[in-house]
Order: structure tokens, then C-alpha cells, then sequence
């Protein structure tokens, strides 16, 4: 029972917790995909400018809730000129295509933050720092409102793509995009801003872990891989799938790290990424055949 | 000549080889063409499987730090012998690249390359972490290795003899493949898999084949790379190195086997290049990449038919 308390029960809130945040990681990606066909590899460095962002505007204003509004819009900002001016030629190209030139955008963010902001580690402190006792222990309060934070925005996103004009038109552009062009709707503008979109979020799941995490120029490298594991156990396109999936990996990774060393914590979860690719490689909730 | 031994292949292989002969050229710029050599081989070989056969693979930094791996131990072990090192690199990557290649190539686009992605950062992970192979810091300070007793390959220019003379061989070798049956059935497979099957074709024995091919080239570039450097690196083996791989192939030209030699040692010598005199040179290599893809998806050799060269030899 103490064990139960003392470190399972903590274990399991952060791997929700981390799980929750690499689900808004992970639905901007498989949005993506689904719409333009394109595994985008500057995801990562989408999340990693949002924390620097925030850096900046926490450096202007020391308000991190400012900063947390504000960061999202400058990188949505950002990729939505980025969409415009290099993916938007390349949407009846084959997708390899794609993931070069993010790929290429990748190096040009990274690179560009470590020139301005330099190589360090940095940190953000998080607005709050108490702890409330929950279920017999006590945990840290900013953990808490990260999990609340998180859960709310997932239904916002939920809500925005079932019960909402513009998110219906979105979905409808992942089914067929040259039928909803047929039927009078700018697509092109629905490309941009469902990428600005995403850009957004991934800026936001970027500041909303950075008082958790450290913040350096590569911190996305290694997301971006989780992050790809997860849209792929989802399901690719799935955006349902991609949330389920981000919570298991969340749970997954913080539960072996009680038992292994981060190392083989690593290698267990790219060997369960392995067995599904495998076995089922259209993962928990994907369609069948979708670019198999 | 033959179709595979032609005069503009000799033509060039001869003039690589008096390139030490030049009188003034710094040691330095032997060891930066052994690089570029080095990458281009390995754009070409990846090149079998991206232009020829459609497979788009993102783990191909795996075999190549496999190699390496395989050569450093030995010789960190007293084992200096050239042949030994080519060999136990030839065993080990051929090892790993069978279950690689069973398990990816029945899977198609971005399945397969998630596929080598992850079986590579699972070998990157083991070796980044493991410290009897000196964790992130690699094995370091390698002595000399010796193609036979008493031949130590010590100078810059023996080392880019050895570069260049594995060069020769995978460009010999891929344009056999390429140019046989066995590479006919590859650019089959690529346009339609499907129709490849219906007309009777082992399709996943194909793709297993040329994907073997095509990893232990790459090995064996990896293999030849700590007789030159004196180290091997998990860096060697991250997956950012597939990427750069992948983007030689594509500034070269996909399907075209030289396209890829250029393309490779197009980016080596402008990473090195750029490098010497701005620290921001990825912003510089993720812009000529941007533009590449934009302006000349064809690549380097796309675009000389667009000065108005005579075209270049065709895919296969």
C-alpha cells in the first residue's frame, strides 16, 4: 500500500500528465498528415520555438500567462507564412518531397534559435510552485493545472472538430480535399491556417512543459521522435487515436522508469513501436490501407 | 566498352587518382575528398533503394555507424589488420540488416522508413548508453590500420587510395545492379509493386535483397571511416545522419547513381566550407535544401539538363 502511494500512484499522474501534453504534440502532427500527406519533421522545432518564445515574452512582460498566449500566436504566425511560401508548392508533389524540405526547415529553426538565444540549458519557472495533497500524498500544484490545462484544450480541439463550422471543413479537407475545392471552399486557405493552427498548439505543449523540462535548441529532436511513435500507434490521421495513444506512451514511459534505466526505457518503447508496425501497422484506430 | 565499364567512368576514376598528384594541394584537402568520396558512396547506395526501388529508408545512418562500430573495437583491440576490420563489419551489419530488411520491406512509404528509423535509434540508443563501448563519447584514438603486414595506411594519401578504391567498387557493383535483370525487376517493383507480384515475382525477396545490398555498402563506408578519423561516434548513427544521407541522394539527382556521388560530396564539402567560416552553416544547408526541393526537385543532375547538357542517362 505504501508502495502504492509513495511511488506508483506519483509515477502514474506524471506519466498522464506528460501524456496529456504529448497528445497536443501529437494531434497537430497527425492533422497534418492527414491533410497535406506530409510527416511534418519541424513539428519538433515548432514546440521548441514556443518555449523560446515564451522566453522572450516572460523576458518583456515577467507574466508567464501572457507568455502563454501569446508564444502560440507568434509561431502560429510563423507557420502560417512557412505553409505559405515552401509546403504550399509542394502539395501535388510525392511526399517525400515533403519530408525533405521540413526536414530542411528543421535544421534553419534550429540553428536560428541557438544564433539568437545560444546552446544553453535554460529554464522556465513555473508560475506556481505549491502542492496539494491528493489521494494520500502530495503533488506539485503546476503538474496539476499542466494536466487540467492539457485535458481542456484536447476537448476544446474535440469540441472545435465535431460541433464547429470551421472544424467540420477541416476534417472534410482531410477526407478530399479536391471534392471540398469542388464545392466552393478556399482549400488553400484551409491549409494554412489548419498549419498555423497546429503550429500553435505544438508551440503551446512547447511552453506548457518547459517549467517541467529544461529548454535548449534540440529539445525537439528527441520529441518529435515520441511524437511520431505516437501519431503511428494511433493510427496515422486518427486523431482520436493519437490521444489514446499519446496517454499509453505517457503511462508507458513513466511506469518503466521505475523498473529500467532510461536507456532500455528507450529501447522498450521503440521495441513496442516495432512489434505494432509490424503486426498492425495501420495502429490502434487508422484505416486500413491509408499509405501503406 | 561495356555498358558498365565506360570510358566517362574510367575518365573520371583517373582523374580522382592523380587528384594527390597536384602540386601545392594541402594533406588537408585529401582527408576532406576522402569524406566527400566517402558520402557520396553512401548517397549512391542508398540511392538502389530510394531511386531504384521506392524505398524511402531512414535508418541507413545505423548501418553505417554499425560498420564503423565493428572496425573500432577490433582495432581498439589490437586487430589492425584491414581485412579483419572489412570483415567483421561485413558480418555484423549483414547480421543486423537481415532483421531490419525481413521485417521493413514488406511495408510500403512512410511505413518502411518509420520502420529503419526506429530499428536505428534502438542501435544508436544501445551504443549512446553502453559504456563498454564508451557511451557518447564513442572509442577514441584509434591507431593505424595496416592493409597488410607492415603497410600501415598512415598518410592522407594512402587513406584517400582506400576511400577512392571503395568508391570504384560500389560504383561498379550498383551499376551492375542496376543495369541487370535483378535491377530491371527493382525499377518494376517501384513503379507498380502489385503488377511486379502478378507477374510472378518474389516481390519481398527483391526489395530484402537490394535492401542488404545497400546496407552493407553502407557498412562497409562505415568500416573504412575510423582508419580515416581514428574514432567512431554514437553521432555517427543518429538519425539526423539518415536525414543528410537522404538529402545528398536528393540534391543529386534521384535514380541516376552518379547524381548521388555529386550530391554527396556537393554536401560534404559545403558543410565543411561553410563551416570554416560561419557557425550558423545548418541555416545555410536547410536553406539550399528549402530551395532545392522548391526550384530543382530533380536535383544536381535535373538541373544540368536544364542549362541545356545533353540529357543524362535515363533511371536504369
Amino acid at each position: 500500500m505504501d508502495y502504492l502511494v509513495a511511488v506508483l500512484l506519483p509515477q502514474l499522474l506524471h506519466g498522464l500528465v506528460f501524456g496529456a501534453a504529448l497528445g497536443l504534440l501529437a494531434l497537430g502532427l497527425t492533422v497534418i498528415f492527414g491533410l497535406l500527406g506530409v510527416m511534418n519533421f519541424a513539428h519538433g522545432e515548432l514546440y521548441m520555438l514556443g518555449a523560446y518564445a515564451g522566453i522572450t515574452v516572460i523576458g518583456w512582460t515577467h507574466s508567464f500567462w501572457v507568455a502563454l498566449v501569446a508564444a502560440p500566436l507568434i509561431v502560429g504566425v510563423l507557420g502560417a507564412i512557412t505553409e505559405a511560401a515552401t509546403l504550399r508548392p509542394l502539395y501535388r508533389r510525392e511526399p517525400l518531397y515533403g519530408l525533405i524540405l521540413t526536414f530542411g526547415l528543421a535544421l534553419v529553426f534550429r540553428e536560428g534559435v541557438r544564433q539568437i538565444y545560444g546552446g544553453d540549458m535554460r529554464r522556465i519557472l513555473p508560475p506556481f510552485t505549491g502542492s496539494t495533497p491528493i489521494l494520500g500524498m502530495t503533488y506539485p500544484d503546476y503538474r496539476l493545472f499542466l494536466l487540467a490545462a492539457s485535458s481542456a484544450l484536447l476537448l476544446a480541439i474535440w469540441l472545435f472538430f465535431t460541433r464547429t463550422r470551421a472544424g467540420i471543413i477541416v476534417r472534410a479537407a482531410v477526407q478530399d480535399a479536391e471534392m471540398l475545392d469542388g464545392l466552393g471552399v478556399d482549400v488553400r486557405r484551409v491549409f494554412t491556417l489548419t498549419f498555423a493552427g497546429s503550429a500553435a498548439l505544438a508551440a503551446l505543449a512547447g511552453l506548457l512543459l518547459a517549467p517541467v523540462f529544461t529548454v535548449y535548441p534540440q529539445m525537439g529532436v528527441e520529441m518529435i521522435l515520441l511524437a511520431f511513435i505516437v501519431v503511428i500507434l494511433g493510427g496515422m490521421g486518427s486523431m482520436g487515436g493519437s490521444v489514446v495513444a499519446a496517454l499509453v506512451i505517457g503511462l508507458a514511459q513513466s511506469l518503466f522508469s521505475l523498473w529500467m534505466n532510461p536507456q532500455r526505457v528507450a529501447i522498450a518503447i521503440f521495441g513496442i513501436m516495432i512489434v505494432v508496425l509490424i503486426v498492425r501497422p495501420r495502429g490502434f484506430f487508422g484505416r486500413e490501407g491509408v499509405l501503406e | 566498352m561495356s555498358r558498365v565499364v565506360t570510358w566517362r567512368a574510367l575518365l573520371a576514376l583517373a582523374a580522382l587518382a592523380a587528384l594527390p598528384a597536384v602540386p601545392g594541394l594541402p594533406r588537408y584537402y585529401l582527408l576532406l575528398a576522402f569524406d566527400s568520396l566517402l558520402f557520396g558512396a553512401i548517397a549512391m547506395s542508398l540511392d538502389l533503394l530510394i531511386g531504384y526501388t521506392g524505398l524511402v529508408s531512414f535508418g541507413h545512418a545505423a548501418f553505417y555507424g554499425l560498420g564503423a562500430y565493428a572496425t573500432a573495437i577490433l582495432m581498439e583491440r589490437g586487430v589492425l589488420s584491414l581485412w579483419a576490420c572489412l570483415g567483421s563489419s561485413v558480418l555484423v551489419v549483414g547480421a543486423y540488416a537481415l532483421v531490419v530488411s525481413y521485417f521493413a520491406t514488406p511495408r510500403r512509404g512512410i511505413y518502411f522508413a518509420l520502420l529503419t528509423l526506429i530499428f536505428a535509434e534502438v542501435v544508436y540508443t544501445f551504443f549512446r548508453y553502453t559504456q563498454t563501448f564508451g557511451g557518447s563519447d564513442g572509442i577514441q584514438g584509434l591507431p593505424d590500420a595496416e592493409l597488410w603486414r607492415g603497410v600501415p595506411i598512415d598518410t592522407p594519401e594512402r587513406k584517400y587510395y582506400l576511400g577512392l578504391a571503395y568508391l570504384a567498387l560500389a560504383y561498379a557493383t550498383c551499376r551492375v545492379v542496376v543495369t541487370s535483370h535483378f535491377g530491371r525487376v527493382l525499377v518494376a517493383i517501384r513503379e507498380n509493386e502489385d503488377r511486379a507480384r502478378f507477374l510472378g515475382y518474389s516481390v519481398h525477396r527483391y526489395k530484402m535483397a537490394v535492401c542488404l545490398l545497400s546496407a552493407l555498402l553502407t557498412g562497409l563506408a562505415g568500416a573504412i571511416y575510423p582508419i580515416r578519423s581514428a574514432f567512431a561516434t554514437p553521432d555517427l548513427m543518429v538519425w539526423t545522419e539518415s536525414g543528410e544521407f537522404i538529402i545528398s541522394v536528393m540534391i543529386g539527382g534521384l535514380g541516376t547513381l552518379v547524381g548521388p556521388i555529386l550530391g554527396g560530396v556537393f554536401f560534404t564539402i559545403l558543410r565543411d566550407k561553410v563551416s570554416s567560416y560561419v557557425d550558423w552553416y545548418f541555416i545555410v544547408i536547410g536553406v539550399v535544401l528549402i530551395v532545392i526541393v522548391l526550384f530543382m526537385p530533380k536535383g544536381l543532375l535535373g538541373f544540368r539538363r536544364l542549362l541545356g547538357f545533353k540529357q543524362w542517362r535515363a533511371t536504369a
